[in-house]
């Protein structure tokens, strides 16, 4: 039993690879970097439609936050990477693929686009009605209020939770590897069925995880906490 | 509307055993997930010596992926501890601990919400510290945790999909089971994402009520 503890601590086969697990992570931030920004413009899209005046308009922003932020992402992974080019080909008549890392995006982008529109939501609806009614009546079109007056309020109002939102997402990026994405915990499996040895691996695996989303939270509470001390009162 | 007959009505059996089983995971991890969140939330709080230790654990379950964590219990954990000796168990106990982190926060935020002056006040009216936990601060840390342990459950029931990939027959093994033997993704997979997401959105829906129930009825908490 010691020994066993003793192998899974030596994390010396862990550091041997590190140039092919390191490449992994570069994935896991990609897909990170691409599907944040899905999230971003398409949870501002879901917003602004909750909030539109046609209700048709507020019933698909509806429908989308509540079906995204009740779905797990790794059924909707292989939903996106399975299904979704199916129909997209039956729709345009030709056979369509996914590269697997499109479909990391897409999957990812649209089931956190979902937490991201109710931030933007409840930002939004924060703002006072005269802010609106003071740029209008400078003459500033819709789409410039939005610009100038709304979003920089918005985004300094949810930026702590944002960051939050982003931690989260990163962490769930690990589950890419489950449509061989070939990030971090893609590569240690490829090493382990090489190696046959899971017990450094994946506990290598789950220490540098560890280690690179704790510095980042702890980086996270401590802005959060100065930010709503200086830009709120 | 034929393959939909075919493909997931005539399958009904083979989706619901793995929702069975799906749900047997979330609630042996839920129950796994509000008692060792206590515990360390305890500890941390109460036994000096050890607090550095449920510190640790607490980060440790919060902040690596739930991926990782059920990987690394299903593979090592029994070569080290013995334990746990099948995937059914690796599977509510990965997604235990990961929640008894982030439900030990949630204790913790709610134990210190409770004022000083309160339990001041029971030792001075004669009641042991452990009959002030009772009574005074643990009905008070419930009623303002309510929402939170529920969202917690909710992501005990996303985390759960994943225990497919070390084998667990679940709804999402079973599907994929399907997927597999008649090679007609659509139609099954839809009404497994259908399902998952109406279940987790009742989940939801029950708990805030709930909730809500809970806080009129004992309103102690401001909302």
């Amino acid at each position: 039993m010691s020994d066993a503890l003793k192998q899974s601590l030596d994390l010396s086969m862990f550091w041997e690879y590190r140039a092919i697990l390191l490449q992994g992570l570069i994935f896991n931030v990609l897909v990170f970097l691409c599907a944040a920004s899905v999230a971003l413009s398409v949870g501002l899209g879901a917003a602004l439609l909750r909030i539109n005046r046609l209700w048709p308009m507020r019933l698909i922003g509806t429908l989308h936050v509540e079906i995204f932020r009740n779905a797990p992402d790794y059924i909707m992974l292989v939903w996106v990477h399975f299904v979704l080019p199916l129909l997209i080909g039956i729709a345009i008549r030709r056979r369509v693929e996914f590269h697997p890392f499109t479909s990391a995006v897409i999957a990812l982008g649209f089931v956190y686009s979902g937490y991201f529109a109710e931030g933007f939501r409840a930002g939004i609806q924060a703002i006072p009605q005269g802010n609106l009614d003071a740029g209008r009546s400078f003459g500033m079109s819709e789409r410039l209020i939005l610009w100038r007056i709304i979003l920089p309020q918005v985004v300094r109002r949810m930026l702590p939770e944002a960051l939050n939102l982003f931690v989260s997402m990163f962490k769930a990026t690990t589950i890419v590897s489950l449509i061989a994405v070939p990030d971090l915990m893609y590569n240690v499996s490829m090493v382990i069925q090489q190696e046959m040895r899971p017990l450094p691996l994946y506990t290598g695996a789950a220490i540098t995880y560890f280690l690179l989303i704790f510095l980042l939270s702890v980086g996270v509470r401590h802005f959060g906490e100065r930010w709503r001390r200086t830009s709120m009162a | 509307m034929g393959n939909w007959e075919r493909l997931v009505w005539n399958q009904r059996d083979v989706l619901l055993a793995g929702l069975s089983i799906t749900v047997q995971v979330c609630a042996i991890a839920f129950l796994v997930a509000i008692l060792g969140g206590l515990a360390l939330c305890l500890v941390r709080l109460y036994v000096r010596p050890l607090r550095w230790l449920a510190v640790l654990l607490i980060e440790f379950f919060r902040d690596t992926p739930i991926f990782v964590q059920l990987m690394w219990v299903a593979y090592v954990w029994p070569e080290v501890f013995g334990f746990p000796n099948d995937f059914f168990n690796a599977g509510w106990l990965a997604l235990g601990l990961q929640s008894s982190g982030y439900l030990a926060e949630t204790f913790r935020a709610g134990i210190e919400a409770v004022p000083r002056g309160q339990r001041d006040a029971a030792f001075s009216a004669g009641l042991s510290p452990v009959q002030t936990f009772r009574r005074i601060v643990m009905p008070q840390v419930v009623l303002a945790s309510a929402p939170s342990i529920v969202n917690q459950f909710t992501v005990i029931v996303k985390s759960s999909t994943l225990v497919s990939v070390i084998t667990v027959p679940d709804l999402m093994s079973q599907s994929q089971k399907l997927v597999n033997v008649w090679y007609e993704p659509i139609e099954i997979l839809t009404a497994t994402a259908a399902i998952y997401i109406t279940f987790i959105f009742l989940v939801s829906a029950c708990g805030k009520l709930l909730a809500d129930r809970l806080r009129l009825r004992y309103g102690l908490v401001a909302a």
